[in-house]
């Protein structure tokens, strides 16, 4: 009887835990979502609704600006540190050697510099040695440093299960080297590519920080949420946040779909895994 | 010779992984490199193919230098201990593989697949993936891979390892067939002496990356030209000890045995080996029937079926016979004497050489 009974508790104990979790994860978000859709935007409970404040956001040019801005910002720092991640990821699992360990580290120091030093360094270091302006070009470059190390470790968590004498098996049946990549190596590891270009895209996407100093006059979602702050939190900072939030939402449902069917599946599966 | 290795070497840092390797091997001659693990010999494999780079010497493949060229340029194919089939592609596509980087048109493919599919029993699977298949079938599927594009040469790096005993010996029979179908050299690398013996033309045994010895497989088996090779191939009872000048050899475990006339002085020490079918047992009492007698009790009896194993004890060592159960059996406990003919043992010098 007593043993029921803490059965029973512990289960709905574990599961209250989990509502709360998942309350304190999402309760910010749902309440500007609700906002967002809300006439009574600053305290919507009951919400009265109405789309209008997603009417005056996309009718506001400013936003349209700053939404192709950062769309651009991050389309081409997370190609960009993708790119080079892979490079480096492949460069450093195949001919490092014994010195993997110090390359690693030196690849990941990034990380370690705060975003808005990461910003001022490149403003002066873009401009005096660089002589780049401040622009959409100068702020991807900043982006992607930082983008890089993480994209790195994304993709080397995935390649690191990859084997790579299947690159042996298909030189020594006629591909060059160059073949062998698109034909075997690029079809295996592509998983952990593209999920280190959306991780890397949604990080320049949302960045403040770096691109506030590089971007100039430039505008940029963050930067202009940021500068409307300055006038209080408008009905439109709610339409653009929840906007925003969809996207990644929608993408990340994507995502999961694909795994689900097994369209997509990350890592490469040692092939005798499964062999009955 | 179609492929020839001159004073091929191979250096790791300050290890010699292969080591001045000259071989010749013939048009359509099945090779074996035999060794233990770490000896040289994938490496060896691997310097052939163009997977590696010697530090020295020279391959020639069909009268062409090839040290240079990559993998992909030197026409030879190879067979991995991992199957290395593409996780990613079909079982057709796998085949299909090497004719397509040979771009060969479709129809003719279509037709060279359908070939190997066939030879290889393989009809029904060419839509599966290679983790839909058993390891037996993979097998194939690499072999398939392997033959499917008419290589040059084909090298296979411990195939069967990763098979079971009843399919490895099936698949035995049949990579050689298709070997000598083809015509063309297998370079077969093993440390699975059974493999190399019933395969093999000749077989190179590899040991810290030298060839020990070059030689076809019954005089690798009958007449090893090192301890080593009397050692590591077949298995054998081994007596070490210091030579008379009456052409005896007295054993350190405390035989006395009459050795074949050698160049070896008297007083030098020596070893020698029998195999464990040249010694013949017979009961106590009963007239021995090799020269070489040495009274010993049989200590375990363990059963292989059409022969059996005995461990007997002789002073305070153990000695290894192997006899065919249709002759007599023994039981364990029984005192026997145990057998064999200076003709019957393989004679070493101190440094493992046999005297000339």
């Amino acid at each position: 009887m007593a043993r029921r009974l803490t059965r029973f508790l512990s289960k709905y104990a574990l599961l209250a835990t989990l509502a709360i979790s998942y309350l304190f994860l999402y309760l910010p978000i749902v309440h500007i979502g609700l906002g967002a859709f809300a006439k009574n935007h600053a305290f919507p409970y009951p919400p009265r609704w109405t789309l209008d404040t997603f009417g005056r956001l996309f009718a506001n040019s400013l936003y349209q600006n700053a939404f192709a801005n950062s769309l651009i910002l991050g389309v081409g720092a997370g190609a960009l540190s993708t790119l080079l991640a892979a490079a480096a990821t492949l460069g450093l699992m195949r001919h490092a050697g014994r010195r993997t360990g110090l390359y690693l580290v030196l690849f990941v120091a990034p990380l370690f510099v705060a975003e808005v030093l990461l910003g001022i360094a490149s403003l002066i270091f873009n401009g005096l040695f660089l002589e780049l302006q401040g622009n959409l070009v100068s702020a991807i470059l900043a982006n992607a440093v930082h983008c890089f190390s993480y994209a790195l470790l994304i993709m080397a968590t995935q390649l690191y299960r990859y084997d790579w004498r299947l690159d042996d098996a298909a030189m020594v049946f006629g591909a060059s080297p160059t073949r062998t990549f698109f034909e075997v190596t690029l079809p295996l590891i592509w998983p952990g590519l593209l999920g280190a270009f959306i991780v890397t895209f949604i990080m320049a996407f949302n960045n403040l920080e770096i691109s506030f100093y590089l971007l100039g006059a430039t505008p940029t979602l963050p930067s202009v949420a940021w500068g409307a702050l300055r006038y209080g939190v408008k009905p439109e900072l709610y339409a653009l946040a929840t906007a925003v939030n969809l996207v990644v939402v929608v993408g990340l449902a994507v995502m999961f779909v694909l795994m689900l069917t097994g369209k997509v599946a990350f890592g490469h599966r040692p092939e005798r895994e499964r062999a009955v | 010779m179609y492929i020839t290795l001159d004073g091929v070497s191979r250096q790791y840092g300050d290890i010699w992984a292969v080591d001045r390797v000259n071989m010749g091997i013939g048009q359509s001659e099945f090779v074996s490199l035999l060794g233990p693990s770490g000896s040289g010999k994938t490496t060896l494999l691997r310097i052939i193919a163009g997977l590696e780079k010697p530090t020295t010497g020279r391959v020639l493949i069909d009268g062409v230098d090839v040290t240079d060229l990559p993998p992909h340029r030197r026409g030879v194919a190879m067979v991995f201990q991992e199957f290395l089939l593409f996780p990613h592609r079909t079982v057709y596509e796998n085949l299909a593989f090497p004719l397509r980087m040979l771009k060969l048109p479709k129809a003719e493919i279509e037709e060279r697949v359908a070939w190997v599919v066939g030879i290889l029993s393989l009809a029904g699977l060419e839509k599966r993936y290679p983790n839909q298949l058993s390891g037996g079938q993979q097998q194939r599927v690499a072999l398939g891979r392997g033959l499917v594009g008419r290589p040059k040469a084909l090298l296979l790096d411990e195939p069967l390892a990763n098979l079971d005993r009843e399919l490895r010996q099936e698949m035995e029979v049949e990579i050689r067939r298709h070997q000598i179908a083809l015509g063309i050299p297998f370079i077969y690398v093993t440390h699975n002496q059974e493999e190399a013996l019933s395969m093999s033309d000749r077989i190179a045994v590899v040991r810290r990356g030298r060839i020990e010895d070059f030689a076809p497989r019954t005089q690798i088996y009958d007449t090893p030209r090192t301890a080593f090779i009397a050692q590591f191939v077949g298995r054998s009872n081994r007596f070490e000890g210091t030579l008379d000048g009456a052409g005896m050899l007295a054993s350190d475990c405390g035989a006395r045995l009459a050795v074949p006339a050698a160049g070896l002085a008297a007083g030098s020490r020596a070893m020698l080996f029998v195999k464990n079918e040249k010694l013949r047992l017979d009961p106590a009492g009963a007239t021995p029937a090799g020269a070489n007698s040495l009274a010993c009790t049989v200590k375990d009896v363990i059963l292989r079926g059409a022969y059996a194993d005995y461990i007997l004890a002789f002073g305070n060592r153990e000695l290894n016979a192997s006899r065919p159960r249709s002759e007599r059996a023994f039981l364990a406990g029984e005192a026997v004497t145990a057998s064999f003919d200076a003709a019957d043992m393989d004679l070493f010098d101190a440094d493992g050489e046999r005297p000339s």
